[in-house]
């Protein structure tokens, strides 16, 4: 019995802690997702903005720079922000089949599916009968 | 503005449907337990319990995709619940996994040739699953503005604001943008999908939160949560599709309408072909997974010696469903030949199955199949009425006894009774008679029918 008890507390714990990391994700992802837009707004500010030099606040400092370095120093980050949000998405999915086998559910079917191109989903669509 | 999206009816609307009851109406799954271990009545199934048990067994074979090319066969004496059987099992795979259902005696058919009408039936009941995957951003509208130029000609700009739940962003428009926005009438507290790829936009309805905006507002007026998350999302849709669907659309002379017209025609062994090679050729890169799902075949005796060496040959390919078939007959000629075997079904075939019979139903059980009829059917009855109904169930047959509910029930109406008692149904039974006494009768009167001379069983090839 107080083996059982010891068990199944282990169990809550694993599920708890797995379900607690894919929370955090997305939790990052948001703000990945709030920084690129960020960038975005940013860079459509500098181009419409044409004078040699802007401020720009990095972090809590506030620097004046070329507007041309600041706008690589943008795509830059955006890029990166572009890069990690992918690496987290595809993690997720990884880590909610996990928390599903801890669960004692079936993974989620079609779930690690390379995704349809284009033209043939166009196709395909014929089948399900929406026209797009 | 409301008698403008009134006019943009796209929404589907909900008709109800008045639909016919039919014999297996009743049957929502196999009502087994977690374990398996089949519940006395559950789900609409009653008694049965082997059976059941052996095809909750075989349900999770077909689940975890192990049995794919083989066939069981549901044996038993007419009245035993094979069909019903079949239904639950059914039922209890989902919508995910693909079911055809057909009667033997379907294969006959001037138009199309009986392989093809089993090729056409296997191909139904194999899934293939994609996936759709597409970049969209989505939120909801917090202000939409856009600056005409004075002239009237020209360029248009804007800027689009979309929040969610978590975040707020502020878009520059371009001057298709715009347009687009302007056609689907997109305004502040609509919540809207932009897709990446295509621009595409798709106004999903307007927020909660301004529900109170306007007094009147059309029935069309879908009111959703401000979604929730990061504003540009990736959106994964699974569609299961099935083998059979790719082909016709790929069967060049009907074209897609073929798929909704039911009439499909023969397709070309080529066309099947290419669409093998094309899903081999997505299953190697990851792109698709085949879903074996069921086939199920009534009435099995009813096929003859082509068809079962046909289908013995085609539970061997790799592509193969699962096989259900079910018969009611003993040892009986195989159709096409002279020759005897068990269930009408050659032995080489019998040899792939596995056969789970089905025994006939006990008292109790018969009223517990008639209750459950009865609830089905929104039709109250007298406790001796059952009793008297499950007699005539257990004398005669269960099928004549679910077919007195109905007719039961329409007598105790016309006397303007709520309740069945034993007077309808006696009243009933001696209205329609069942096939035994229809028998005793003919052979009273025998005399006074025309043609009435007896001919000697003749030998049909």
């Amino acid at each position: 019995m107080k083996f059982n008890e010891q068990k199944a507390l282990e169990h809550i714990q694993q599920v708890e802690e797995k379900a607690n990391e894919i929370l955090t994700d997305r939790q990052e992802v948001i703000a990945l997702d709030k920084r690129r837009n960020n960038d975005r707004v940013g860079m459509r500010a500098l181009q419409k903005e044409n004078c040699g030099k802007i401020w720009i606040t990095i972090g809590s400092l506030l620097v004046k720079m070329p507007s041309k370095t600041a706008e690589e120093l943008l795509v830059q980050d955006q890029r990166e922000c572009d890069i990690e949000i992918n690496k987290l998405r595809s993690n997720l999915k990884v880590k909610v089949n996990e928390l599903r086998d801890l669960e004692l559910n079936q993974p989620v079917p079609g779930l690690m599916l390379q995704p349809m191109s284009y033209q043939e989903l166009s196709a395909i669509k014929q089948i399900l009968g929406q026209n797009s | 503005m409301a008698a403008v999206s009134a006019a943009k009816c796209q929404e589907v609307r909900e008709i109800t449907r008045i639909e016919r009851i039919g014999a297996h109406s009743h049957i929502r799954g196999l009502g087994l337990d977690d374990s398996l271990e089949p519940r006395h009545v559950s789900q609409g199934m009653v008694g049965q319990l082997m059976a059941r048990r052996a095809a909750g067994v075989v349900l999770e074979m077909i689940k975890d995709g192990k049995i794919a090319g083989r066939a069981i066969l549901l044996a038993g004496q007419p009245g035993t619940g094979k069909t019903a059987i079949a239904m639950g099992m059914a039922q209890a795979l989902g919508m995910d996994t693909p079911f055809t259902s057909m009667a033997g005696s379907e294969i006959y058919s001037l138009e199309m040739s009986k392989t093809e009408a089993l090729t056409q039936a296997i191909r139904k009941s194999i899934g293939v699953r994609i996936k759709e995957e597409t970049e969209i951003i989505e939120g909801e509208v917090v202000e939409i503005q856009v600056d005409r130029p004075a002239t009237g000609v020209g360029a248009k700009v804007g800027k689009l604001t979309l929040k969610t739940t978590e975040m707020e962003t502020i878009y520059d428009l371009g001057n298709k943008m715009i347009d687009s926005l302007m056609k689907e009438k997109v305004q502040a507290g609509d919540v809207i999908t932009i897709d990446k790829a295509t621009g595409k936009i798709n106004r999903l309805g307007r927020s909660f939160t301004r529900a109170r905006d306007y007094d009147a507002t059309g029935s069309q007026t879908r009111f959703v949560q401000c979604p929730e998350g990061e504003l540009q999302k990736r959106k994964e849709v699974v569609h299961t599709v099935t083998l059979h669907e790719i082909d016709v659309i790929n069967s060049r002379t009907h074209g897609f309408l073929a798929l909704f017209s039911g009439d499909t025609g023969e397709i070309k062994s080529e066309v099947r072909d290419q669409i093998n090679a094309k899903v081999a050729e997505w299953r190697e890169e990851g792109k698709a997974e085949i879903v074996p799902g069921v086939l199920f075949i009534d009435e099995v005796h009813m096929l003859d010696i082509e068809c079962f060496s046909f289908l013995n040959r085609a539970l061997e390919n790799e592509m193969a469903p699962v096989v259900i078939m079910a018969t009611n007959r003993g040892i009986t000629r195989i159709r096409g030949t002279n020759y005897k075997s068990p269930h009408g079904i050659p032995i080489d075939l019998l040899d792939r199955m596995i056969i789970v019979p089905t025994s006939p139903y006990q008292e109790k059980e018969l009223k517990e199949i008639l209750k459950i009829r009865c609830e089905e059917e929104d039709c109250e009855m007298a406790d001796d009425a059952l009793t008297v109904l499950t007699r005539i169930a257990l004398e005669t047959s269960l099928r004549y006894a679910i077919q007195l509910i109905t007719t039961a029930s329409l007598v105790s109406r016309r006397r303007k009774s709520m309740e069945v008692n034993i007077d309808d149904v006696k009243r009933v039974y001696s209205l329609f008679l069942d096939e035994n006494r229809s028998t005793q009768f003919l052979k009273e009167y025998q005399d006074d029918f025309m043609f009435n001379e007896i001919q000697e069983p003749m030998e049909i090839s």
